[in-house]
């Protein structure tokens, strides 16, 4: 009984023991289990979070392949070699007072640009054109290399436009001339000269606080037509001063333009040429021939031009002056007198900002050797820009010269121009 | 025979001469080597309009002003830094506005770091002019009954900031005025000159 009573004793006092650590056992559990869930729970928002932050970042994989793009374009905007093509086009209507009114294509003008650095350009416009007999026309206006020789001067080589004035070098395109025609006598077979092939050297530089621009040339020079009614008599047709890949005449042509820019807005240009010329072709109205000519005596050709261009705000005014002189010949095929081309305009425009239309008015004096060529010209215009390069134009030319002669036609042009 | 070849040498030896007036050519090594977009905004807006209609920054991306620029240059008798002007200035101010409807917040107290007439003098007068009427066909005049100054601060703040298109202006103001270093108080600055010296 002692026996048992003791044993009892000692499991009484063991489980008593005992009890406390059980308790402290089980509380240790339950914390450490917390603990695991709460790390658990701080992993899974650890992985979310980093879920989170690999989707809206980039990973280097990604960096590199931008970098990639970055390069790429790059070598896209700014590559040693640059090809690029400009120009303009324009079609319209004419309505002549003596005849029926035509629909017409003026011209589709392309330039290519290729340019290497700043070292060297190549330049060329093109110009196609459709004929009233539907034939299309094509003509190469200009190809020039230009070196750029050092931030003043720029060597040009090859067919380029003719320095002499403005019109033909800076404003004949359809987009830019604020009226669908050329002024008289600054288109082909005028009183200036349109092109020629040879060597130019032009750019600009300072004069105090002023600006200016220049270029000098050398070159092949024009050729000229003579015509005659009985074989006997001759006279000068006309000067093609519109750039010959000959020297029929074996004697360059010197000349060049200085502008001076006073003030902001204002240009005022002199310019120049002289050299030798000769009578290449023969056109004979008895027999409806034409022939060439050899061994011509050369003639004196000489050429001065005088030009403004004031810009001030909306109003647009610009003028110039240009004569032709043709020294006589007593000898050779084609005896003839010296003869004289001359012509002048003045343009005034305006333009009705913030709207988009634009008033132009022109006056032209051209005065040939030929009387029935002489015009006298006014030519009063509107114009709608549906965007700086692509204008709709309207004008009416007032015409004066010989009676029933085109100089005398009087004329409604339409024109759409683009410049691109 | 003896003439005609003196002339031809004369013909080809004459450029070459007048060509060693300018010996030091600049080869920019960084091609297009940068210019200074005020200068070139100036350059810009004084000589394009003479001939043609003013071409906006945003009708060619950035190769091709560079073609179009250097064409140009022979064109218009530019000298090569003002070429290289006028090109940072287009190239600078081709990019499209963000467009973005954020509404600026204004400080109370602008504190521009330079005053008004100075962002001024630098950064607006190529083409609004410094008598605030424009220096170009287009461009808003500040001293008229229509003044864009008639708008509310917070709205021209916006339009400074992501550049605007006037209309009848020839470009569209390149946001900041081309001037990437422009905040708010700078631009709060430059209206508050303008207000004061009541143009």
């Amino acid at each position: 009984m002692n026996k048992d009573s003791r044993r009892m004793k000692a499991g009484l006092v063991a489980f008593v023991l005992a009890l406390p650590v059980n308790v402290y056992a089980e509380s240790a559990y339950d914390t450490l289990r917390n603990q695991v869930d709460s790390l658990k729970k701080q992993l899974e928002e650890v992985q979310e979070s980093l879920k989170n932050y690999q989707s809206e970042n980039v990973s280097k994989k990604d960096i590199a392949e931008l970098k990639k793009e970055v390069r790429e374009a790059g070598e896209w905007k700014n590559p040693n070699t640059l090809i690029h093509m400009s120009g303009y086009a324009d079609v319209g209507y004419t309505d002549s007072k003596d005849g029926d009114g035509s629909f017409n294509v003026g011209t589709f003008s392309p330039i290519f640009h290729f340019q290497y650095r700043d070292l060297v350009m190549l330049e060329s416009e093109l110009e196609f054109g459709v004929e009233p007999d539907g034939e299309t026309e094509v003509a190469l206006e200009y190809l020039t290399v230009d070196l750029f020789l050092n931030d003043y001067m720029a060597l040009v080589a090859g067919k380029f436009l003719s320095p002499v004035g403005q019109f033909r070098q800076n404003l004949h395109p359809s987009w830019i001339n604020k009226l669908p025609s050329a002024p008289p006598g600054f288109g082909h077979n005028g009183a200036a000269p349109v092109s020629d092939v040879g060597l130019q050297l032009r750019g600009g530089f300072p004069v105090g606080g002023m600006r200016s621009n220049y270029a000098l040339y050398v070159s092949n020079g024009p050729e000229l037509n003579a015509v005659t009614e009985d074989g006997a008599e001759f006279e000068l047709e006309g000067i093609e001063a519109e750039g010959f890949g000959e020297d029929s005449d074996g004697r360059k042509v010197f000349g060049g333009r200085f502008g001076l820019l006073p003030m902001p807005g204002l240009e005022i240009g002199i310019s120049g040429a002289t050299g030798k010329a000769a009578v290449t072709s023969l056109e004979n109205e008895l027999t409806e021939t034409t022939s060439s000519l050899s061994n011509e005596s050369r003639r004196d050709y000489d050429v001065y031009g005088l030009d403004f261009a004031w810009q001030y705000k909306a109003i647009n005014i610009r003028g110039e002056f240009v004569k032709t002189t043709i020294g006589s010949a007593s000898s050779g095929t084609t005896p003839s007198p010296k003869a004289d081309w001359s012509t002048w305009y003045t343009q005034a425009s305006y333009r009705f900002l913030p709207g988009k239309f634009e008033s132009v008015l022109r006056y032209t004096d051209f005065d040939s050797p030929h009387d029935i060529e002489d015009q006298e010209q006014w030519t009063l215009g509107a114009n709608y820009l549906f965007a700086n390069n692509f204008i709709g134009k309207l004008a009416y030319e007032f015409n004066d010269g010989i009676e029933d002669t085109p100089a005398d036609n009087d004329r409604w042009l339409l024109q759409l121009a683009y410049g691109f | 025979m003896k003439n005609s070849i003196y002339r031809q040498t004369v013909y080809i030896l004459a450029p070459l001469v007048l060509m060693s007036v300018f010996p030091n050519r600049i080869l920019a090594a960084d091609y297009p080597a940068p210019g200074d977009f005020q200068q070139g905004a100036k350059v810009w807006a004084e000589n394009c309009g003479r001939c043609h209609n003013i071409r906006g920054p945003r009708e060619l991306r950035d190769d091709q002003w560079i073609t179009t620029v250097f064409h140009m240059r022979l064109r218009a008798g530019l000298t090569g830094q003002e070429s290289r002007d006028v090109l940072t200035f287009l190239q600078g101010s081709n990019t499209p506005a963000t467009g973005a409807a954020t509404p600026v917040k204004l400080s109370k107290t602008a504190t521009a770091a330079v005053s008004g007439k100075t962002i001024y003098t630098q950064t607006c007068i190529a083409c609004h002019g410094a008598d605030g009427k424009g220096s170009l066909p287009g461009v808003p005049d500040f001293t008229g009954s229509k003044s864009p100054l008639s708008k509310d601060d917070a709205t021209l703040t916006k339009n400074v900031l992501e550049g605007f298109q006037s209309p009848g202006s020839p470009m569209a103001m390149p946001p900041k005025g081309g001037n990437p270093d422009l905040n708010t108080d700078d631009i709060q600055a430059v209206m508050n000159y303008l207000r004061e010296i009541e143009l």
